[in-house]
């Protein structure tokens, strides 16, 4: 394949309309173009209808197939089972048992995407990876490459994109982050691409129409589902039983199967003892948190007042940091609502993305 | 000597064309079927008519029909065209064990080639599930039979034998004609999947003494969708596919009467096969002592054995072959890292693991497959561009990571 004055890009394309948008951009801004699937689940071991706005099941291979073949450039499914397996499922049913709530499509791309991705890349001579994230890279006023909130506000997927690292952002392009969702479908449609009007994907991929519960149920050994009961916070007081604590998240209101005159939320889970806190609203408001695993794009000071996500749609919410050993004592302005432990906080300067970590 | 047309596509590789050496997944259309295909065209009518529509097509069966047992030394009756070589196998398989299940005293026991397609590894466990017994007939390191050791397994039981004449990614070549006598010794049949050995060597079925065997026109430069069984006269197996009488009853379905000419055309260009065996071979060889003088740390496998004059399997050890393979492809060459219809998988091969090579050795192994139309500056370019792959792919191997202030 000749090598264009533009350079050689592998793209990591799911079958759905964002990463093929983004390949076909970038071929015809003059990259040459390598497209690559991770098949990283064996999709008929559940009940996903195929294409159905997942990622990577077989038709959605197919799909992405059906671009790069249109637009003729090469194009490989990687086999990553094993890999999403132990990084990513394991860990997501681990975290449920711990009483967690965890930020899978975080670990996707911090061991699939822009670990063994970067990996390939070198190893296919490509100059750059690019993904079909709504995230814009930019370069700071020295010519360091940074990570900012994309255009489309409300497709943002910054956030997924906290524990990357910093010598990597040289190599990325997100060719999406000036367009919005919308525009991006108008341009599949008068490219008349496979999958122009398919629809988002939604949730976790691998999970699926059977509820995360039923997945985590699927996933482990039964006597790991350990029966508990359900306690009123602060009295002690217990309102009822519960069949393993992965039903739960914390914030948690519907489905407690309690019958109870006033609305109780989920405010603690105890991996240990099995007990689930409930209680009232005003107990899920919290002035500070602490992250563990932190990764930093940038240098944060205590003295400066960043912004943070704590979870995927969360508006954003001032505050300090602070380092403490190995953790980051996060301090707000005002309290917010249900800081949800294993989701990921992600922290902001403006629109830069600056780092992150994970709720403990 | 022909270059299939399809290959003059621009691209930066040092030949400004496609390289193809994957030619055991499947082989292109020889050109001059290009010129015939229309002509047989013509004869689109129902090869079962009795009116005028019926006879064309029947004639080109009949005349594809002489061509192919005359290349593989059978009488024209026992030639029975199926839809492909999975289809013959699958035939052969369970037509045998229908047949016997059907006799009062059944032979249940099954002796299977261990590195076999998998159209007859997975159709003898489904056998299996019905009640066969199945044993497999293991391969040596080199990829040879023991003929003691095959000896040892054939039972007053064995109903049926089936062993590959070549294998499909070492190339390796059986002793059939000594296995297919052991076998009738106890009174078994013998089937051999001749698909990867046609066109590559003769493949005659009175010589090598078989009951049945299979062949694939895609192996062989025909269109896609036919393939041949061979059937011993006196020997009988349950048809898989009952209805109309054609093929004698033993594989009904209204036939692909142009594949089938296409297979029965290809048939009658064997009498080339030796210059081109020649041509394979010598490229072949030239291929790998290159290899071995340019890279180092490489092995072939099998080489020690009988061999195919097209294949080559190579293990290149600290490279993993599916990586290879992509930057080949990116390059304009087209090569496999084993069979084709397991790409994909990440399991390594079976066949090699049945050979006794590491799950890494496995994992680092390509296959190089070469046609008729190879030529030598394709090899060449192929030898200077493996060298460079291998070397770039090592450099990151060597450091032991990919990143890392390698990309800072």
């Amino acid at each position: 394949m000749p090598k264009t004055s533009k350079g050689r890009v592998l793209v990591a394309m799911s079958g759905g309309v964002d990463s093929s948008v983004a390949a076909v951009l970038l071929q015809e801004q003059g990259y040459d173009v390598v497209g690559i699937t991770m098949q990283v689940w064996d999709y008929t071991e559940c009940d996903i209808e195929e294409g159905a706005g997942t990622c990577c099941s077989s038709i959605d291979v197919d799909d992405a197939r059906a671009v790069a073949d249109r637009y003729d450039f090469p194009f490989y499914v990687m086999n990553c089972e094993a890999k999403f397996k132990a990084y990513v499922i394991d860990d997501f049913v681990n975290q449920y048992l711990q009483g967690k709530t965890p930020s899978p499509c975080v670990n996707c791309n911090t061991y699939l995407k822009f670990d063994h991705l970067i990996q390939k890349m070198k190893e296919l001579n490509c100059d750059y990876l690019a993904t079909g994230h709504y995230a814009k890279m930019t370069k700071d006023s020295e010519g360091r490459s940074q990570i900012v909130v994309s255009h489309d506000t409300w497709k943002d997927q910054t956030y997924f994109l906290f524990t990357m690292r910093k010598e990597v952002l040289p190599y990325l392009l997100f060719p999406l982050g000036d367009m919005t969702k919308d525009e991006v479908r108008k341009y599949a449609e008068d490219k008349k691409l496979v999958n122009a009007r398919k629809k988002d994907s939604v949730g976790i991929c691998f999970v699926g129409n059977q509820g995360y519960s039923n997945f985590i149920e699927s996933q482990v050994s039964k006597d790991v589902l350990v029966p508990g009961v359900i306690k009123r916070y602060p009295t002690g007081e217990t309102l009822g039983e519960h069949k393993g604590i992965h039903l739960f998240t914390y914030g948690q209101r519907k489905g407690l199967g309690l019958d109870h005159h006033e609305p109780l939320f989920v405010l603690k889970i105890d991996p240990e003892s099995h007990v689930v806190w409930v209680g009232d609203e005003s107990y899920l408001f919290s002035q500070e948190m602490e992250l563990v695993q932190t990764s930093w794009l940038d240098i944060v000071k205590p003295e400066e007042k960043v912004r943070l996500k704590i979870r995927a749609h969360h508006e954003g919410a001032w505050a300090h940091l602070e380092q403490k050993g190995d953790r980051t004592v996060v301090k707000f302005e005002i309290p917010q609502r249900a800081i949800t432990p294993g989701q990921a906080a992600v922290v902001y300067r403006d629109n830069q993305l600056v780092g992150g970590g994970w709720i403990l | 000597m022909f270059l299939p047309q399809m290959m003059k596509v621009e691209t930066a590789s040092l030949l400004k064309e496609k390289v193809y050496l994957d030619n055991n997944a499947t082989t292109f259309l020889h050109p001059r079927l290009r010129e015939m295909v229309p002509l047989w065209l013509e004869h689109s009518g129902n090869p079962s008519s009795i009116h005028w529509g019926g006879r064309g097509p029947k004639n080109l069966i009949r005349e594809a029909r002489q061509n192919v047992a005359h290349m593989i030394g059978s009488d024209i009756l026992e030639v029975v065209f199926t839809a492909s070589g999975s289809e013959s196998n699958n035939t052969i398989l369970k037509g045998v064990y229908f047949q016997q299940m059907k006799a009062p005293k059944p032979r249940r026991h099954y002796l299977i080639g261990a590195v076999e397609h998998p159209s007859v590894l997975v159709t003898s466990k489904f056998l299996e599930s019905l009640g066969a017994e199945i044993d497999y007939i293991p391969v040596t390191p080199e990829g040879s039979i023991d003929l003691d050791v095959f000896k040892s397994k054939l039972r007053p039981d064995t109903a049926l034998v089936s062993c590959m004449l070549a294998n499909n990614e070492t190339g390796s070549i059986f002793p059939i004609k000594k296995m297919a006598a052991l076998a009738h010794d106890v009174g078994a049949l013998f089937h051999t999947d001749a698909v990867q050995a046609l066109g590559k060597i003769p493949v005659n079925v009175k010589d090598l003494g078989v009951d049945f065997a299979s062949l694939a026109g895609h192996k062989f430069y025909s269109l896609r969708g036919v393939g041949v069984l061979y059937q011993k006269r006196g020997t009988s197996f349950e048809s898989l596919i009952h209805g109309g009488g054609q093929e004698r009853h033993r594989r009904a379905g209204t036939e692909n009467t142009l594949a089938i000419a296409s297979l029965g055309f290809m048939a009658g260009e064997i009498k080339n096969l030796q210059s081109y065996y020649e041509n394979m071979k010598s490229l072949r060889d030239h291929f790998e002592s290159q290899v071995l003088e340019r890279i180092p740390n490489v092995s072939i496998t099998g080489s020690l054995s009988p061999r195919l004059p097209n294949t080559s399997s190579l293990v290149i050890e600290g490279v993993e072959g599916e990586t290879l393979l992509m930057n080949l492809d990116m390059e304009g060459f087209a090569i496999s890292t084993g069979a084709a219809c397991s790409s994909g998988n990440p399991e390594p091969s079976s066949t090699l693991m049945a050979m006794g090579l590491t799950r890494r050795q496995a994992q680092s192994s390509l296959r190089v497959s070469l046609g008729w139309q190879t030529r030598r500056e394709e090899i060449e370019a192929f030898i200077l561009c493996l060298e460079d792959v291998v070397q770039r792919l090592r450099s990151f191997q060597n450091t032991g990571n990919y990143g890392e202030g390698e990309y800072a």
